[in-house]
């Protein structure tokens, strides 16, 4: 791990130890020597507490641990310290209860800036407190008195934290990732989750990236622990509106009592903008580092830092997963808490469904829906601006938004009782149709359409594997869509048909899935502007098909194992799961990885706020995805054959298609971005 | 005899910290406070607890000028107070002294008046408590290390 590798670096050069002024605020220790190679010691942590009693016990526990402590005894003076000093620290070990800065506080600062591993410690062991403790961020809540032993341990969230954004950028196959899976797969369970534990679960996430901005107004997600307090709900609407108004001020005149004054939204307070419009700074900083660097390496590390997520996800499910993807700490998408209460429904409504099968296709389905919707929030804006701009768009931005807890609900059911697979894609060709009236594009609804007839031959192989297979591909194509999504609206709609669909047909759905993609790809497209690469998504559908038969001649081409970049790979492997359902025999459980990293990795990805650049590239890539496959079978072969690899293969592609496309983005202002 | 005296003076100082876990005045923490104790930092325990008497007089002072103001008595500032010496106390292991903080929290959330004085009472009296027999502590120490001429007598 690279953190392991860092930190014995750094203890072997110079590590410190120190004597502290209790008196001062701060004190940082000057260097000792700790020379080992053993990777816990030499981890540089923070600890901050005004009880300077209990600092300097913790103080000598931690150096007895051998990491390089460094105290203080003022949250402000720490959040100076770790601004000043970027990456010297590797953990913190906060108070909850302090006179100048609440801890909740520094955690969500520290969060929101740096992107460290945050422990909370307190005496009162309450449950709401240590809720309100893990809802801003906080990887672990120690109660006082604190025992050596709880400290020997506090490496593990360095490390976790570490691996988790590895891992998210590299997929490698990691346990988490299998357990995911596997309870993603796990319909029953997952229903009940759904409605009690998930929402508990879900929100803490939300909580922590924006804690002024939480919402009340989903009452069937709060939980009762939950703050009393009334918070803004930073709805959708709300932060178009932010968003607009400062846009009419321009960025840099806009101060929080002229927004407040052109929102003109009774309820609101200044603090409660004020601290929005500091977020929303700090998202467009990040946006626009994130731009500037420009490549796929760069934007690789945008996403890395801002996942703070991640290790707190690992012990959720994957609900939970997608809540805390949904919920970014930094990320604008965070504020769009709405949407994502909806989708829950949805998973609800879904989970009463008889089949076990369906359930648990849906259930898997359902979640990725969710990570689209609350990444899609804060793009949902800018595309129901676009839709406004489009002469023929049917869909406003209000009924897209209702739309979207609505239909996923409204699918399920219908594709529950109509086993008949005429109905079903009949009524993806609506779904279709509908999509392509708003994106004005007809070709696309009767491509779909054939390929829909193409593939009905085939589901008679594919049913063979299905009952093993089809609940990781649909949830491949979920997740895939899912990473799609984030850009409209509308393209989460049609994620939800698709898991409807792929339950009456193995085939159909890894077609429907690939068409929907395509939409979807489209309507980001035309959303961005970007036009070159939404056409190859339509055809993408037919390709997938015709790749499952070509699976079956299974010449296995070895294509480059290139490194790719992570999100790349992600996106693809959705791709490959959709093989992956006509071509059963291959190692379901493999695909089941793939698929779960790539939920993952979609997951982390979308968390981030800087990702929004990166999303975008990211639909994009999915495009030359698509083409690729379109052209070549061999690709869809090669995917059978080696799920993991492959996505690497195709993404190499991608990436040299994507990454113009990338680029072309970030130029374009971040505030238009946003509202056009 | 020194060797005698040092002993004597082990035996005491061990009746004595019986006596306060006995009776519950300490706790296992501070033992953990004890272990912390070493080469780099020979009186690591007597220099916490020096911390902590000097915290907890500042604290018990603003708690009774808080509770004195009778038109007004800051509940909410004295649950932060609260807070911070039941952290301390807890940390070094005070454990009755923590105990009170804890009623004494409790009176301050219901903005029970006269239950707060009571625990003010309570507290001032267990704090000083605790500050003589932590003292005495110390001294059979320090006279057991001279006589012992022993630096680190806990540690074995």
């Amino acid at each position: 791990m690279a953190t392991m590798q860092r930190v014995a670096q750094s203890s072997v050069s110079t590590s410190a130890a120190a004597t502290s002024s209790y008196g001062g605020s701060s004190s940082c220790k000057g260097p000792e020597v700790v020379i080992s190679d053993q990777f816990p010691v030499g981890l540089r942590v923070l600890v901050v507490d005004d009880d300077i009693t209990c600092l300097r016990i913790l103080e000598q526990m931690l150096r007895r641990c051998l990491y390089i402590v460094t105290t203080c005894s003022q949250a402000k003076v720490a959040l100076n310290l770790l601004r000043e000093r970027k990456g010297c620290f590797d953990v913190v070990l906060s108070d909850v209860y302090m006179p100048d800065m609440d801890g909740y506080k520094l955690l969500e600062h520290v969060g929101l800036e740096m992107d460290l591993p945050v422990i909370m410690m307190s005496t009162d062991g309450k449950t709401n407190a240590v809720m309100k403790g893990i809802r801003h961020g906080a990887c672990d809540y120690l109660i006082k008195p604190i025992r050596e032993e709880e400290l020997k341990n506090i490496w593990q969230h360095v490390v976790r934290k570490k691996w988790n954004e590895n891992k998210e950028l590299e997929h490698s196959g990691s346990l988490d990732d299998n357990d995911r899976h596997k309870r993603g797969n796990d319909d029953a369970e997952y229903a009940s989750s759904v409605n009690d534990g998930a929402d508990v679960s879900l929100k803490p996430q939300k909580k922590r990236s924006n804690t002024k901005e939480e919402d009340d107004g989903e009452i069937e997600n709060d939980d009762p622990s939950a703050s009393k307090k009334p918070r803004v709900v930073w709805s959708v609407e709300l932060h178009q509106q932010f968003v607009s108004a400062v846009n009419q001020l321009g960025i840099d005149k806009a101060v929080p009592k002229r927004i407040l004054e052109l929102m003109n939204v009774p309820g609101l307070t200044r603090e409660n903008v004020a601290s929005h419009l500091q977020k929303f700074r700090l998202y467009l900083k990040r946006i626009s580092g994130v731009a500037q660097q420009g490549g796929i390496s760069t934007s690789l590390c945008g996403p890395l830092e801002p996942n703070v997520k991640i290790g707190s996800l690992g012990r959720f499910d994957i609900q939970a997963l997608a809540a805390s993807g949904q919920i970014p700490p930094q990320t604008l998408a965070a504020l769009n808490a709405e949407l994502l209460g909806r989708p829950t429904g949805n998973l609800v409504t879904a989970m009463d469904q008889p089949a076990l099968l369906q359930a648990s296709l849906q259930g898997p389905k359902c979640i990725p829906v969710e990570h689209g919707v609350a990444f899609g929030q804060p793009l949902v804006k800018c595309q129901s601006s676009i839709s406004k701009h489009f002469p023929q768009s049917i869909v406003s931005v209000e009924d897209v938004s209702s739309g979207f807890g609505a239909w996923p609900s409204n699918n399920i059911g219908t594709a529950a009782p109509s086993s008949g697979l005429g109905g079903l894609s009949s009524q993806n060709g609506n779904m279709l149709i509908d999509l392509l009236q708003q994106q004005q594009q007809q070709r696309q609804l009767q491509k779909s359409q054939q390929q829909q007839q193409s593939t009905v031959p085939e589901p008679s192989r594919s049913i063979n594997v299905q009952p093993s297979c089809l609940v990781v591909p649909s949830q491949s194509s979920a997740s895939f869509q899912a990473g799609n999504s984030t850009v409209s609206v509308n393209q989460n709609g049609t994620f939800c048909r698709t898991p409807v669909i792929d339950y009456s047909l193995l085939s159909s759905q890894s077609n429907n899935s690939s068409l929907n993609i395509g939409q979807v790809s489209d309507g980001d497209l035309q959303t961005t502007g970007v036009l070159s690469g939404y056409i190859p998504p339509t055809s993408l559908s037919p390709s997938v098909s015709s790749c499952s038969l070509n699976a079956d001649n299974c010449t296995s081409h070895q294509v480059q194992t290139s490194s790719m970049t992570f999100k790349a790979s992600r996106h693809l492997p959705g791709f490959v799961h959709s093989m992956c359902d006509v071509q059963g025999p291959f190692g379901v459980t493999k695909s089941g990885d793939v698929f779960d990293q790539a939920h993952f990795s979609n997951l982390g990805y979308f968390n981030k706020e800087a990702c929004l650049p990166t999303r975008f590239a990211a639909d994009e890539f999915q495009l030359p995805m698509s083409s690729s496959s379109s052209r070549g079978k061999v690709f869809a072969e090669n995917t059978g054959t080696r799920v993991k690899q492959e996505p690497s293969m195709e993404f190499v592609d991608n990436v040299k298609v994507g990454i113009p496309m990338l680029q072309q983005f970030p130029p374009n202002d971040l505030m238009s971005v946003f509202t056009e | 005899m020194l060797g005698l005296g040092a002993d004597r003076l082990r035996a005491d100082m061990n009746r004595l910290l019986a006596f306060l876990f006995h009776q519950g005045i300490l706790d296992e923490q501070y033992l953990q406070l004890q272990q912390l104790q070493d080469e780099s930092s020979p009186n690591f325990v007597s220099e916490v607890v020096n911390i902590y008497f000097h915290e907890s007089e500042k604290l018990l002072r603003n708690l009774r000028s808080l509770l004195m103001d009778r038109e007004f008595s800051d509940y909410k500032k004295m649950g932060i107070h609260l807070n911070q010496f039941m952290g301390s106390s807890s940390s070094i292991g005070a454990k009755r002294v923590r105990n009170v903080c804890v009623a004494f929290r409790a009176a301050s959330e219901q903005n029970n008046r006269a239950g707060c004085l009571r625990a003010l009472e309570l507290l001032e009296h267990e704090y000083c408590f605790l500050k003589n027999k932590l003292h005495e502590l110390f001294q059979i120490e320090q006279q057991r290390v001279l006589a012992a001429g022993v630096r680190y007598p806990m540690q074995n």
